[in-house]
Parts: structure tokens; C-alpha cells; sequence
């Protein structure tokens, strides 16, 4: 095995476990993924991140 | 004469003699302006005559028949 | 930091202000109810920084919206050192309603009279300082579109927010006058906070307060008693609303003088004479909307090619001169123009698709030579895994953004709140409003927002049904699946177009959308209608750059999605369709045409093979589950791929079938994929297009999932799922099975009849509860 091999498995391996964690953080957060990229981009959308701020804030 | 504002003809205008309606329905009624003494004119019906838009207070509203018709009008001849 | 909030009528310029202040890009769109959460952001160009708190637009303070309750709630509860009132200067009797009622709260307000441009345009003129020697408020002329009078209204409220205010009423002058003043006395002295306003709310008999206070009530009902007004009776909130406006009107004459306009017939009014016209109204809008998929989706634009092959026929570029083409060659030049013309034009949607992938092709060319002198696997990971999946999904960018210009341009002229209106009549038929016609439209681009968005909808019951079937208006990440479907289909079997095939699977979700809405509510969710009142708000021209920021914030989202979840996907997808479960590396060099390939022909021994094979059972009344020969677990698979994302649907077509036959497909967008899973599998067209009803109807992305749960009420959302499993299922069952055995149809229609009956039956036996707020007519 080359080692240009085993960097592309080894940086797939990485991303992939990367993305899945940082889209079940996104989740825990309570953010959203379809349309908003952000909550300031869409008229509605707002409330997903603020509202847990302030509730957790409330705390 | 008096009118229900659900029986007015396109382009008519009146005043608001009283408002009835179930709580929630005549408060926002209120809020949106329609109250006694306010005029209104009836701009246009949508197809199926149903929704109404009327002018009133500088604005353009509309809402169903059945809430116009909680609306009594004093129209002058 | 203090914390300034923005206040004031729907459509009255609050976002537009909002974005002015903080420098964001936030959606103004131009249909009541554009805003249903407050959202925050910073000033920073004045002598301190100030955070600044946007709030939903709200015609009064009462409590009957979720909107004026999470306004209230802020301005109570949260205490900002001002609040901004701004003020729309062309409706200035509806917007000092309430000004009115925010004056009542003990905080600095200060007012912002937005829209002066279009006062001066339309001839009046208004005296605010004259406004505001009479209403006790400091008030600042701004034009938030011209961005003017920004700075003189940010240095005024700071200014204002140091000094403490305490609330006062326009109602002293009112016959209730001395009930409102005895109950605040009385709250004074428990020490309430906002004494004033609370006094006004409860002589109101405002349910919140009425809670809040029931010590109270008593005073408010003695009073009541000696009370007797000849309008209204004892309703003391008619009675409030009717001094609020009476004070307005007295004091409004003197403060702004007419120009010469008599009844006025604005543009908008003439544009409102065609598009909402009796009998014309709903047609244009349909036309409307074809248009609209026919710019994006057409490859025969104008169907000149149908017309022209009345005769002739027009000629395709590439084709020998023998069989009615140019006989050109296909080289870099050719190929180019070939995006706008070949044997048809194509519309701008289409024409920027094959720009684009044009554009992915030259890369994917590029990824094939940078692996030709690795080893074979790493050819195989790269160009079919990952440049297979991930252009698959990256070619549909122009049409999703296309289509999504479409939208916004409705959305933001206006044009949306009048079709509401023109929709309402036949919506209440089936059980909504024609307030829900927002969210179903915006569903059409992404369901988060538009399932957000029913948060306008005050029936309960009306916003769970709309909710539910929001995902049947197929998002923007949908729109891969219709179209490489339909594009398929129409190369495979030579049936068909591209652009009336897309339109008929968007109308097929709509359809299905009022059918199950009809059928819940007059099952599970039967209730009662909500009214309607809304502002029809003027008409006007989408701004270029609004439109524009909102495209690359489209844009910008769909990149990294694609480069995030779907990357990873198409990783984890490749991995798994090219190992076996006791690690054989799959796929082999074959050699076709002359030149040497990988292709995955083993797949069905891959891990990911067995997973779907033991799936695809399950879809076989849906044409695409064990009748399919050798790959046909395929669809199962891209099915299930679709929960994490659904564009991740053609994202597995493109990765599989890029690894079954070699990377000489995989090099037009999804719909050469497709063809080449047609091929292997054998599936009819009958079957190809429940595969997209399926995927357009059953459950969406865990994103939606997530947040139809967080919307819907509790206890709501197992059934949801069930519900779009059920109806996913049984649609999708319906088209296969009648478009394969016609005679199939007669047993569906019985099914239905019988269910219908039953509904009906059931429903005269158990009529709904009607709701207890049915008040006596005086």
C-alpha cells in the first residue's frame, strides 16, 4: 500500500466520523439543517436557536 | 339605511353603526380598525364572492363573509 | 449591553430597519407573518453598542396570536431600555393603535415614522413634530429603504433609554377612565410592575390577566355593574378600542394633511384588478406556476420542438444529416452551444444545468486523470464514489435555484398574501384557511421554515394537519429525485417530457396534500375554522439585492450541504457497496470499448447488497421491490439513504451506478444514473414513478423530522410518522399496481368509496363538539 493510500482512507475515515458528529451536535443543539443556514437567512426561523439559548440561559 | 357589510355591493361605502361577533373574532376586528364610526368601502370579492376586500383607515383588509356580516353599516343613500 | 426592541404593524419595515441595524441579511418578505420569532443582532455605529431584538409583527397587545404573546411576553418579561415603535407613515390610524397600547408600558418609547419616501411621493405630508407634541412620545421621520434618519433615530432612543418612563394612557378622556385608574391604583400597591398596562388589559378582561389577577376580577365585574354605556353595553374592551381610535382620529387630522388625490387607485390597485379578478384570478394563477416550471424544468422551450415537428422538425446538432441532424462535431466549442440548443432550446432552468455540468464534467475529467496511475481501488473511491455521488446532486444547483428566485420574487412583491385571499373559499372546502396557503408554498422550497410557519395558524388542529402535510410540497432537496427520474424515464422509455412529468409529481403532492387533509380533518383533527382577517399589503417590486442575498445564502447552504452529509454519505455508501462482509474489495477492471474500467459487477455481495436485498421485498407492491432483477435492491437502498438528506437519493444512484457500470456513465447529471439503473434492474416506468411518489410522499430528512416534532403537540408526532409512512405507501402502491394492471384501479376505487362511507357514517354519529367561545349576539 502506498502511503497517498492509507492518508485518503485515513482523512475519509476522519470526515465521515467528523460530519456525523457534528450534525448529532447540530441536533442536541436543536438547529435545524434544511433551509436554514443560519437564522438569518430565512424569515421563520429564529426561533431554533434563540429560544433554546434563552431557555437555557433562563436555567 | 342600514347594512350588514357582507351585503354591500362592490365600490359601496358605509360606516360602522356596531360590531358584534364572538369574543375573539370581534376583537380582532377592533384591532384591525373597525370600529363604530370608522368608514369603509368595499374594494372587491373575491372569486366565488368570498372573501371580501374593503378599504378602510388607509389600508386594504380582507376577511370572510361570515365576518362581515358581524359588521352593521350605516350607509347613506 | 442595552437591549433595544423593535415593535410595530406586520409590513411596517421592522426587518428591513432590523437589517439596516445589525447588518444582517434577515428574509423581508412582503405577506403578513413573515416574522413569527423574534430575532436579535448588534448596533454597533453609535456611541455605545446596543443589541437589537426584532419582533414578529403584531396589530395590538392583546393575547390571541402567538405573535402578540411573544411580543408582550418580551417587552414585559425581558425589559429592553426602549422599544422602538415603528411606524408605517402610509397607515399611520393602524399603526398608532398600537402605539397606544405600548405607551401604557412603563418603558422609554420612542417612535419611528418609516416610509416618509413613500408619503412625500404620494403628495401628503405628515408634522411629526407636530405627532409628537400630541402623543407625548418622541417620534423620528426614516425611510429604513432609503436608509435615512437612521442615525437621528439611534442617537434619539439612546438618548431616551437613559431616562426612566412611566406608562400613560390615551384613555383618560374615556368613560372607563376611572375604573382603569382605580384598578391601577390597586395593582401600584401589590407593587406590579407596569401597573398602567396591566390595569388597562384586565378592565379589558383580557384572559392573561384576568389569570394573572383574579383578586382583581371583582372590582373589574362591581364596576361592570354600575356601568352602562349605549354602544357597547358593558364590553369594556370595545369600549377601550373604540376611545383608542377615537383619540387617533381627533388627534390624526391635525398631523398629516392630504395632497390632492381624492379616493386613491394606487398601482397596486390597478395590478390587484387583473391578478385577483373574480373569475380570472385563480386561472392566472395556475398559469402562473406552469410558467414558472416550464422556465426551470423545460427542455422544449415554448414547445417549439412540438410545433416544429409538425413539419420538419427542428434539427439536433450531433446526429448524421440522414437522420434530421447537423452532422456537426462534438468538440469543446459544440458541446458549449449544445447547452442551449439540441434538436429543441431549452429553457434558462435547463440552459444554466447543462452550463453547469459542462463546467463538472471538465472536473470530474480531471479526478480520472489524476487517478489513472494509482491503484485501481483509489480510481474507484474517487470518481465513482465520491465525484459519482456528489455531482449527481451538485448538477441540480441552477434548477434549485432557479425555481427558488421564482418563489421569492411571488413571495416578496406581494403577490403570495393575495393568492391567500383568492384561495381561501375553496381551502376552507377542505378545511383550512387561506392563511395556510404560506407555509404549503414554502414547503416547496424547504419544510423547516414553511413547518415554522404555521405558527400563524391559530387552530391547533388546522396547524397539525398543515404541518403534516408540508413535506408533500416537495423541497428544493426533492427536486433532484423528480427530475432525474422524470429525465430518465423519458430517455429510457421515450415517453414523455421532462418539464410535464416534474409538474404532474409536484401536482400529485399537492393532490395528496388535500385528500389527507380532507380526511383528517373530518377524522382525527375535526374542528372549527379559523378567521381570517389579514392585510393585503401594497404591492411592490422585489429589490434586486434582496433577492440576491437571498439566493447566495440558498446557494452557500446547498454547497456545504452537499460537501458535508452528502459527501460523507456517498463515502459511507462506496465503502459499503464495494466490500463484501468478509472484506473482498469488489469491484474489478473490465474492459469495454477498448478501454479498461473499474466496475462494482458483484455489488449484490457487498455489505450494503445484503442490507438492501433483505429490504427490497417490502417494495414490491411498489414496482421497485423483488420483481427487479440482479441491482433492483438499489432503490431500496436510495430510499433509505433519503432520511439523512433527500438529496442523498440520486447521491447512491450516482455512486452505485457509477460503481456497476463504470465510470463512463457517471458523467452527466443524475439522469445518465438513472438510465443506467433502469437498465440493470428492470424496472417499468409504472414503477420508476411510484419510486418517486414514494420518495416525495414518506417520511423527510431527520431535519424535518426534528422539527415537525418540535411544532407539532405532544403525543402528535408518532402518529405523523405513521401517517406518512401509510400514505407514502398506499399511493405509491396505487400507481404501480393500476399503471401495470389498469384493472387494479377498479379495487382502489372501491377501497376508497368504502372508506368514504365510513368516514361519513362514523362522523353522523359522532358529530365534533362545537367549541364553547360562541357568544350570545346582544
Amino acid at each position: 500500500m502506498q502511503w497517498y493510500e492509507i492518508v485518503l482512507i485515513a482523512a475519509a475515515a476522519a470526515f465521515v466520523a467528523g460530519v456525523i458528529v457534528w450534525q448529532i451536535v447540530r441536533r442536541i443543539k436543536g438547529k435545524g439543517g434544511c433551509g436554514c443556514s443560519g437564522c438569518s437567512s430565512c424569515g421563520s426561523c429564529s426561533s431554533c436557536a434563540s429560544h433554546k439559548k434563552e431557555q437555557s440561559e433562563k436555567k | 339605511m342600514e347594512k350588514l357589510l357582507s351585503e354591500f355591493t362592490v365600490g359601496e361605502t358605509g360606516t360602522v353603526r356596531t360590531v358584534s361577533g364572538e369574543g375573539r373574532l370581534r376583537r380582532r376586528l377592533f384591532d384591525m380598525g373597525v370600529t363604530p364610526g370608522a368608514k369603509i368601502t368595499l374594494r372587491k370579492k373575491a372569486p366565488l364572492g368570498d372573501p371580501l376586500e374593503v378599504n378602510l383607515r388607509g389600508y386594504e383588509l380582507t376577511l370572510r363573509k361570515t365576518e362581515a356580516a358581524c359588521v352593521r353599516m350605516e350607509v347613506n343613500a | 449591553m442595552k437591549k433595544f426592541a423593535l415593535a410595530g404593524n406586520p409590513n411596517c419595515g421592522k426587518t428591513t430597519l432590523f437589517n439596516l441595524l445589525t447588518g444582517s441579511a434577515a428574509y423581508v418578505g412582503n405577506w403578513p407573518g413573515v416574522t413569527v420569532e423574534k430575532r436579535e443582532g448588534t448596533y454597533k455605529r453609535g456611541e455605545e453598542r446596543v443589541r437589537i431584538v426584532d419582533l414578529p409583527g403584531i396589530y395590538s397587545l392583546s393575547p390571541y396570536t402567538p405573535e402578540e404573546v411573544v411580543s408582550r411576553n418580551f417587552i414585559l418579561d425581558e425589559k429592553p431600555d426602549c422599544v422602538i415603535d415603528v411606524v408605517d407613515a402610509t397607515n399611520l390610524e393602524r399603526n398608532l393603535y398600537l402605539t397606544t397600547q405600548l405607551m401604557e408600558i412603563d418603558v422609554p418609547v420612542i417612535i419611528a415614522l418609516n416610509m416618509m419616501d413613500a408619503v412625500e411621493k404620494s403628495g401628503d405630508a405628515i408634522d411629526e413634530k407636530e405627532l409628537e407634541r400630541k402623543i407625548g412620545l418622541p417620534v423620528v421621520r426614516i425611510s429604513a429603504l432609503k436608509n435615512q434618519g437612521i442615525k437621528e433615530l439611534m442617537d434619539r432612543a439612546l438618548k431616551v433609554s437613559k431616562e426612566p418612563r412611566a406608562g400613560e394612557t390615551v384613555l383618560k378622556g374615556s368613560p372607563i377612565a376611572h375604573l382603569v385608574r382605580d384598578v391601577s391604583i390597586a395593582l401600584k400597591g401589590q407593587k406590579v410592575e407596569n401597573p398602567l398596562f396591566h390595569a388597562v388589559k384586565l378592565s379589558e378582561m383580557d384572559e392573561i390577566e384576568a389569570a394573572a389577577h383574579e383578586e382583581l376580577v371583582p372590582m373589574v365585574d362591581a364596576f361592570k355593574s354600575t356601568f352602562d354605556d349605549d354602544t357597547f353595553g358593558t364590553d369594556f374592551d370595545a369600549v377601550i378600542a373604540d376611545a383608542r381610535y377615537r383619540y387617533i382620529t381627533e388627534n390624526y387630522s391635525a398631523v398629516i394633511s392630504r395632497g390632492n388625490r381624492g379616493e386613491p387607485f394606487t398601482p397596486s390597485d390597478k395590478a390587484d384588478k387583473v391578478l385577483t379578478h373574480k373569475i380570472w384570478g385563480i386561472p392566472i394563477f395556475l398559469v402562473i406556476l406552469l410558467a414558472i416550471f416550464h422556465l426551470t424544468f423545460s427542455e422544449d422551450f415554448l414547445y417549439l420542438g412540438a410545433w416544429a415537428s409538425l413539419g420538419n422538425g427542428l434539427p439536433t446538432l450531433f446526429d448524421p444529416v440522414s437522420e434530421g441532424g447537423l452532422g456537426w462535431e462534438e468538440n469543446a466549442a459544440t458541446t458549449l452551444l449544445a447547452c442551449f440548443y439540441d434538436g429543441a432550446v431549452f429553457s434558462p432552468g435547463v440552459i444554466f444545468t447543462n452550463l453547469w455540468n459542462w463546467l463538472l464534467g471538465w472536473v470530474g475529467t480531471l479526478f480520472e486523470l489524476c487517478c489513472a496511475n494509482a491503484a485501481p481501488w483509489v480510481g474507484s473511491f474517487v470518481v465513482d464514489g465520491i465525484w459519482g455521488g456528489l455531482s449527481s446532486v451538485l448538477g441540480f444547483l441552477p434548477q434549485i435555484l432557479v425555481l427558488f428566485l421564482f418563489f421569492s420574487i411571488l413571495e416578496d412583491s406581494g403577490y403570495m398574501a393575495r393568492v391567500a385571499f383568492i384561495l381561501d373559499r375553496i381551502f376552507r372546502k377542505f378545511g383550512l384557511t387561506g392563511r395556510a396557503f404560506m407555509p404549503m408554498i414554502m414547503g416547496f422550497g424547504c419544510s423547516l421554515p414553511a413547518m415554522i410557519n404555521t405558527r400563524t395558524l391559530a387552530d391547533e388542529k388546522e396547524r397539525t394537519a398543515t404541518v403534516r402535510v408540508i413535506p408533500f410540497f416537495s423541497c428544493g432537496a426533492k427536486l433532484p429525485i423528480l427530475t432525474a427520474i422524470a429525465g430518465g424515464i423519458v430517455t429510457s422509455f421515450g415517453v414523455g417530457n421532462a418539464d410535464l412529468i416534474t409538474y404532474g409529481m409536484y401536482l400529485l403532492g399537492i393532490v395528496t396534500a388535500i385528500f389527507c387533509v380532507l380526511f383528517m380533518r373530518s377524522t382525527s383533527l375535526r374542528g372549527e375554522i379559523s378567521p381570517f382577517l389579514m392585510e393585503l399589503p401594497a404591492y411592490h417590486a422585489p429589490l434586486f439585492k434582496g433577492l440576491m442575498i437571498h439566493l447566495w445564502d440558498k446557494t452557500k447552504h446547498f454547497i456545504k450541504k452537499a460537501f458535508t452529509v452528502i459527501f460523507a454519505s456517498t463515502i459511507v455508501i462506496w465503502f459499503l457497496s464495494s466490500f463484501s462482509w468478509d472484506w473482498k474489495f469488489l469491484p474489478q477492471e473490465i474492459e469495454y470499448e477498448g478501454e479498461t474500467f473499474m466496475a462494482n459487477l458483484r455489488m449484490n455481495e457487498s455489505i450494503l447488497g445484503s442490507i438492501g436485498m433483505l429490504v427490497q421485498p417490502l417494495f414490491t407492491p411498489l414496482g421497485f421491490g423483488a420483481q427487479l432483477q440482479s441491482a433492483g435492491w438499489v432503490f431500496a437502498v436510495a430510499a433509505l439513504t433519503g432520511l439523512v438528506a433527500k438529496e442523498n437519493v440520486i447521491a447512491t444512484f450516482g455512486t452505485l451506478a457509477a460503481a456497476i457500470a463504470g465510470s463512463y456513465v457517471a458523467t452527466e447529471e443524475g439522469v445518465m444514473e438513472t438510465v443506467a439503473i433502469i437498465e440493470a434492474t428492470g424496472v417499468n416506468v409504472p414503477g420508476l414513478i411510484a419510486f418517486i411518489a414514494f420518495n416525495m410522499l414518506t417520511v423527510p430528512c431527520f431535519a424535518a423530522c426534528a422539527t415537525a416534532r418540535a411544532e407539532l403537540p405532544k403525543g402528535k408526532f408518532q402518529w405523523t410518522l405513521l401517517f406518512w409512512l401509510a400514505t407514502s405507501y398506499i399511493v405509491s402502491a396505487a400507481i404501480y399496481l393500476v399503471g401495470t394492471w389498469w384493472w387494479t384501479a377498479f379495487i382502489f376505487a372501491a377501497a376508497l368509496a368504502a372508506s368514504i362511507a365510513g368516514i361519513a357514517l362514523w362522523n353522523k354519529k359522532h358529530p365534533p363538539k362545537k367549541s364553547a367561545n360562541v357568544e350570545e349576539e346582544k
